[in-house]
């Protein structure tokens, strides 16, 4: 059965995960959850080399590599994708990404409902993602994007639905979603609130069992900031035109933006 | 090939654990290991450092008139080399330095290559201790030595020397203690850069043949800013990376599986820059097993001119000269680097850069520039020439901008049409006189006959033609890299990572960025 190594360092956490994946879902065989806020560039090679070992296998065991692509910070993104490139390149086998707040939604799939997750996106705003959870199968209902917590609050609260919350945004907003949804809002343990080596590997069989992985192009995969750069955020707020980041996340040097 | 026996310490953690999950079915922990080495006088760890890194180990533990040998492990792409035998020797005279006079191991019956090196070394069979193994049940050998006398030691030495000498003959693999010259290596480095805002993958042969040399520029992207935006470069990096080594393996015909090492520039540069490239560099030293070399930057910028000039060599004085740096270094020998002074504020391409704006000619302000000074009267405008007589080898370059930004201001409300062409090729004389009078000062108190220039400003064609003239003047050879080895690019990584391969000195898979690494 082909073995999957799993992982996500867009959050203060790095998570690890190793598995085969079955009909059923996730064959879990070992993962570090390690949080090493600043530190995973120095941890994150050394904890998959230290699972592999301990689980008795070799690196080219590995026959696919699913890495979170975000969103968050950006320096942790891309420490997550760059290994995972470099990884699945000198394996040659398929790259195939997943949301980090995909991964971390898929930590409630047992239990029926609506589960919103916050990214902390700094500069008083968050990463949100709204999934419907029903009899283990985890539907995202929202794109990718990056918004002031009290604006996705209010949007969440017109669905008139009880939703439980969790993602490391609560940790500076939890108060403005709870004031907002009032009673609505459940918030789910901090245990919760970030991807684990598991949760990656969850989501990228939810993905592959889709098919919606993509080609495993590992030249292909992108990180998702749904943020410009400052310098092209400010060039754009003078034209007044859409700041939102494309799939590249850089705007590019289109000349029709120049102030 | 070398090898070399030395004193473990805490940095050979990983390559340990490696080599103990390679060779043994309960393998020790970390912490076995950290907790050894803690022990103190007591006991004594080795291990083997090839050019491929820590590949074997031994340990010894000393109680009263015995001692123990706790294990002893060669990686198996590593055996059939001597460097079993070269370690047991290393520990037989680190025992008889102890006072030691006997020395006893536990080894398993159906280790066959164990059990002649040992027999090579004078232990033999005295007990056995049952279901020992707990992994298969299997007894234990217990090993014991003949006293360790002078004597017995050079009978066991010698045989132990002979023994590594006759696996060498027939494999080849490693030698002890009979280094080859690095020049004469054929490895094949593939070599990433992306400190700044240019992603490159270049293949070495043996040091010196540039098989390809891939450069993803993405100054389009930056250039509207008039600088680079360390966001938009770490996020061009991140795209490009993949497609750039592919690239470069596939100009140079091979695969990541006929490569030697991997090396990767580790600083210094934009950190969000760096890391990507390290990160990137380490997935891939990962997955193929290869042994990962870091470089500095600046150091790469002196190796350029080696794959220009293969016969460049220290004793020298260097002048980096890029959009981050202006330096002065001294090379005595390669490896070795004494900054000797550099910029105390702008580097040299930022004040071209910062010029450039002032003067609306865009970016990268250097070519630019240097383009008008060739139309312009180089002595039109007397600016300054900063800290040119200071007795240090510091540069600065701020006040002579800010002169420039001044002159124009001052030609724009006099409502005088400004004489780019001169002003561009001024400031340009004011910023070469200071390099020339500067980098004399610097060869003639090293007293050194050789004389490098490297980074992105040495392809400024006049600086280029100044220095070159003051220096051949005074009889020194200068090298200068061709203009797309002055610019960066990973070929001159690769060419500096041959150099540390050689000499053992690579990066764990626990590397960091290092944005202000330091040359010497």
């Amino acid at each position: 059965m082909t073995l999957y190594l799993a992982l996500d360092t867009s959050t203060e956490e790095i998570a690890v995960g190793l598995g085969r994946f079955v009909v059923e879902g996730v064959h879990l065989i070992g993962e570090v959850n390690l949080d090493a806020p600043r530190a995973s560039l120095t941890h994150l090679v050394p904890s998959i080399q230290g699972l592999v070992a301990s689980a008795d296998l070799e690196v080219r065991d590995i026959a696919a590599v699913i890495v979170g692509r975000g969103p968050g910070s950006f320096t942790g993104v891309r420490i997550g994708v760059a290994t995972a490139k470099g990884i699945a390149q000198g394996l040659g086998v398929p790259l195939y990404g997943v949301g980090t707040l995909d991964a971390i939604a898929e930590r409630f799939a047992g239990r029926d409902g609506l589960v919103g997750v916050l990214g902390d996106a700094m500069r008083r705003e968050v990463y949100p993602a709204l999934f419907r959870c029903v009899d283990g199968e985890v539907t995202r209902l929202t794109s990718h994007s990056v918004a002031a917590p009290a604006e996705v609050a209010e949007g969440w609260l017109d669905l008139d639905e009880p939703l439980v919350l969790a993602g490391n945004g609560l940790h500076k907003y939890a108060d403005v979603f709870l004031s907002v949804l009032g009673d609505a809002a459940t918030i789910a343990p901090e245990t919760m609130w970030l991807p684990t080596g598991q949760a990656v590997l969850e989501a990228g069989w939810r993905t592959l069992s889709h098919m919606e992985q993509g080609d495993g192009d590992a030249a292909a995969l992108l990180p998702i900031y749904t943020r410009l750069s400052d310098a092209e955020v400010n060039e754009k707020m003078l034209v007044g035109v859409e700041t939102l980041a494309p799939a590249s996340g850089v705007a590019g040097p289109a000349p029709e933006v120049r102030p | 090939m070398t090898a070399r026996i030395r004193p473990m310490d805490i940095s050979d953690l990983d390559a340990v654990m490696a080599v103990e999950r390679a060779c043994f079915s309960a393998p020790w922990s970390r912490g076995m290991f950290l907790d050894e080495l803690s022990q103190g006088p007591g006991r004594s760890w080795f291990v083997a450092d090839s050019p491929w890194g820590v590949v074997g180990y031994t340990g010894l533990m000393q109680i009263g008139p015995e001692g123990h040998v706790m294990n002893l492990a060669v990686r198996p792409d590593a055996r059939r080399a001597g460097l079993g035998a070269a370690l047991l020797s290393a520990l037989l005279g680190d025992a008889l330095h102890r006072g030691i006079d006997r020395l006893t191991l536990e080894v398993r019956p159906s280790n066959a290559s164990a059990l002649a090196l040992y027999a090579a070394a004078g232990f033999v069979e005295e007990g056995r201790r049952h279901g020992y193994y707990s992994d298969s049940g299997e007894d234990a050998l217990v090993l014991w030595s003949g006293p360790l006398g002078e004597e017995t030691m050079s009978a066991a030495s010698s045989t132990l020397a002979v023994r590594a000498r006759a696996a060498l003959a027939d494999f080849r693999v490693l030698r002890i203690d009979e280094p080859v010259g690095d020049e004469d290596r054929d490895d094949l480095i593939l070599a990433i850069e992306s400190s700044c805002d240019e992603t490159a993958a270049a293949v070495l042969r043996g040091g010196r043949e540039v098989l390809s040399s891939v450069v993803a520029s993405q100054i389009d992207f930056h250039s509207r800013f008039g600088g680079v935006v360390p966001e938009i470069a770490s996020r061009k990096h991140t795209e490009a990376i993949v497609g750039v080594v592919e690239e470069a393996l596939g100009e140079a015909g091979i695969g990541l599986s006929d490569l030697t090492a991997i090396a990767v520039t580790y600083g210094p540069g934009l950190v969000g820059a760096l890391v990507v490239g390290v990160a990137y560099a380490k997935g891939l030293a990962f997955a193929t097993g290869l042994p990962l070399v870091g470089v500095n930057h600046l150091e790469g910028h002196l190796f350029a001119c080696v794959l220009s000039e293969p016969d460049v060599a220290p004793p020298l004085v260097a002048l980096i000269v890029s959009g981050g740096h202006t330096s002065l270094v001294h090379v005595p020998e390669w490896g070795e680097y004494h900054t000797l002074g550099s910029t105390i504020d702008d580097a040299a391409g930022e004040a071209f850069d910062k010029v450039a704006k002032a003067l609306g000619l865009g970016y990268p302000g250097g070519p630019a520039i240097s383009r008008l000074a060739e139309q312009g009267d180089p002595a039109a405008i007397p600016f300054p020439r900063p800290m040119i007589r200071s007795a240090d080898l510091d540069f600065s370059l701020s006040g002579l901008k800010t002169a420039v930004v001044t002159h124009i201001a001052a030609e724009r409300r006099a409502g005088r049409e400004l004489r780019v062409a001169d002003i561009a090729a001024s400031f340009q004389a004011a910023v070469i006189d200071v390099q020339v009078a500067k980098a004399l000062r610097a060869v003639e108190e090293c007293g050194v006959r050789t004389f490098l220039i490297g980074g992105g400003v040495a392809a400024n064609p006049a600086l280029r033609r100044a220095l070159t003239a003051a220096m051949e003047a005074r009889g020194i050879r200068v090298s200068v890299p061709p203009m797309d080895l002055c610019t960066d690019n990973a070929a001159m990584i690769a060419a500096a990572a041959h150099l540390h391969l050689w000499r053992g000195e690579t990066l764990g898979l626990s590397a960091e960025a290092v944005p202000d690494l330091k040359l010497g």
